[in-house]
């Protein structure tokens, strides 16, 4: 009994330790790597992070993974231990909520629109061929502005030679399925939802 | 045929499979085989080194056309791939605000958290108290001449520059106090061997056992599931310097101290 009582802390011991590691910023940029998480919590590090994510469902949060790759399918133990783990909003937020955040409509849809342009184009475009799409909806002094904004918030990130490409943020927070099934499927009726791919219960 | 125009058809080859590359052209838009026959017309008009060194390059960069147009054909064959020109039209038929509205709904923020805390703030409020004054740090150190004067051997001893013995008699000593503590199981929890009555001898202690594991003397095991550090004695010194080295960081802080004394 007392043994089980003994694991049963170490386990929640492990857990806080998962929410110190996800929910606080350690690095220049937000998210832990895999093998910072078995590091710090054992090799069970998966089945902490399962817990922790069932535990976060309540309060409408998840445990995200992004791998480096978007087109690993079946990860390994190195692609885990490569991937990037994230604590993000498990459902979605309406445009009011949005605007307290600091996000202008048009800013949203201009994001959009980059997104799915760059998705369409394989994953990278020139970026005049990005502002000359999002010109068609927004005014042309806005256009480089937002552009440089997606870049600057990591969004989107720009190579030397102006080509631009989807870049960590977008492949954290944006179910880039959904998104273009979204876009492709307005208008009609019955548009099917579609659900995130990396989360870490699947 | 010129030479000048054998290098203008290459560069031409190069400059537009690097379109390919960078995204500007589709793929597919390229046609391989007509390309490839321009480079074979023209591979018998080389004559330096430079004129191959063309050809290679168009030849390179026409295999990372192939590339892309293998990588496109996988693409399309994925659940995420939906036609450009569809999606274009789509986005150009709708309203900013449905665009917006997809968008959202396919957004998850990360959460972000800043690590200030009423702790930390504390702590660093404490730094500040402790910190020397700009002006004082940078003050030009006075000098003062003093008689310099010869120290023997023993006076180093005495004041505790030199230890008072060899640094391998020092460790051969400690590792048999290991041995009396360790008992018959041979392994001691990590605190129990380094905790000491004050803090500068514990820290004195997890110096030394540092050396005591580097050199074989003992073995360090963390259990990262208990969180338990033991510390297993060797019976003779195991020095295998080909054996990979794997250093295990333990923090032996004053806090923690505290609290091991109090237990």
């Amino acid at each position: 009994m007392a043994k089980r009582v003994r694991s049963e802390a170490m386990y929640s011991n492990k857990l806080r330790d998962a929410v110190h590691l996800l929910f606080f910023q350690h690095h220049r940029l937000p998210g832990v790597r895999g093998w910072e998480l078995k590091q710090e919590l054992g090799p069970e590090w998966q089945s902490v992070l399962e817990v922790l994510d069932k535990q976060l469902q309540p309060l409408d949060l998840k445990v995200m993974r992004v791998f480096d790759d978007p087109n690993i399918v079946d990860p390994d133990s190195t692609h885990l231990a490569d991937a990037r783990f994230y604590i993000t909003l498990r459902g979605s937020i309406d445009q009011k909520t949005a605007k307290t955040i600091g996000w202008r409509v048009d800013d949203i849809a201009g994001l959009a629109v980059a997104i799915a342009y760059i998705i369409s184009k394989q994953g990278k475009s020139p970026r005049i061929e990005v502002e000359k799409m999002l010109q068609e909806k927004l005014p042309g002094w806005r256009v480089k502005m937002n552009v440089d904004r997606y870049i600057q918030q990591g969004y989107l990130g720009e190579d030397d030679k102006g080509i631009l490409y989807l870049d960590w943020r977008s492949r954290a927070e944006v179910d880039q399925k959904q998104l273009v099934d979204l876009i492709i499927n307005f208008g009609k009726k019955g548009t099917p939802v579609v659900t995130e791919k990396n989360d870490i219960d699947e | 045929m010129s030479k000048q125009k054998v290098e203008t058809e290459l560069r031409g080859i190069i400059n537009l499979c690097k379109a390919v590359t960078s995204g500007g052209v589709e793929p597919f838009d390229v046609d391989v085989d007509y390309i490839l026959s321009v480079i074979r017309k023209y591979y018998p008009e080389l004559q330096d080194v430079k004129d191959f060194c063309t050809d290679a390059s168009a030849l390179k960069e026409l295999s990372n056309v192939l590339q892309r147009q293998n990588d496109w054909i996988q693409y399309k064959s994925t659940t995420l791939y939906k036609d450009p020109f569809l999606l274009n039209q789509q986005i150009l038929r709708m309203e900013i605000s449905s665009i917006a509205e997809a968008f959202l709904k396919s957004w998850h923020p990360v959460v972000e958290m800043e690590q200030l805390s009423a702790k930390t703030l504390a702590g660093s409020l404490g730094y500040w108290a402790d910190l020397i004054p700009f002006g004082e740090r940078w003050k030009e150190p006075e000098l003062q001449l003093v008689d310099a004067e010869i120290a023997t051997l023993e006076d180093a001893k005495m004041l505790g520059f030199l230890l008072e013995e060899g640094f391998n008699e020092l460790l051969e000593a400690f590792w048999s106090e290991l041995g009396k503590k360790v008992g018959e199981e041979g392994k001691i929890e990590y605190w129990d061997w380094i905790g000491a009555d004050t803090y500068d001898e514990t820290i004195r202690r997890s110096y030394l056992t540092v050396f005591l594991v580097s050199y074989g003397y003992a073995e360090i095991q963390i259990d990262r599931f208990s969180e338990t550090i033991e510390i297993t004695r060797n019976k003779i010194q195991k020095s295998n310097p080909s054996k990979s080295k794997l250093s295990i960081p333990t923090l032996v802080d004053y806090e923690e101290w505290r609290r091991w004394r109090k237990e």
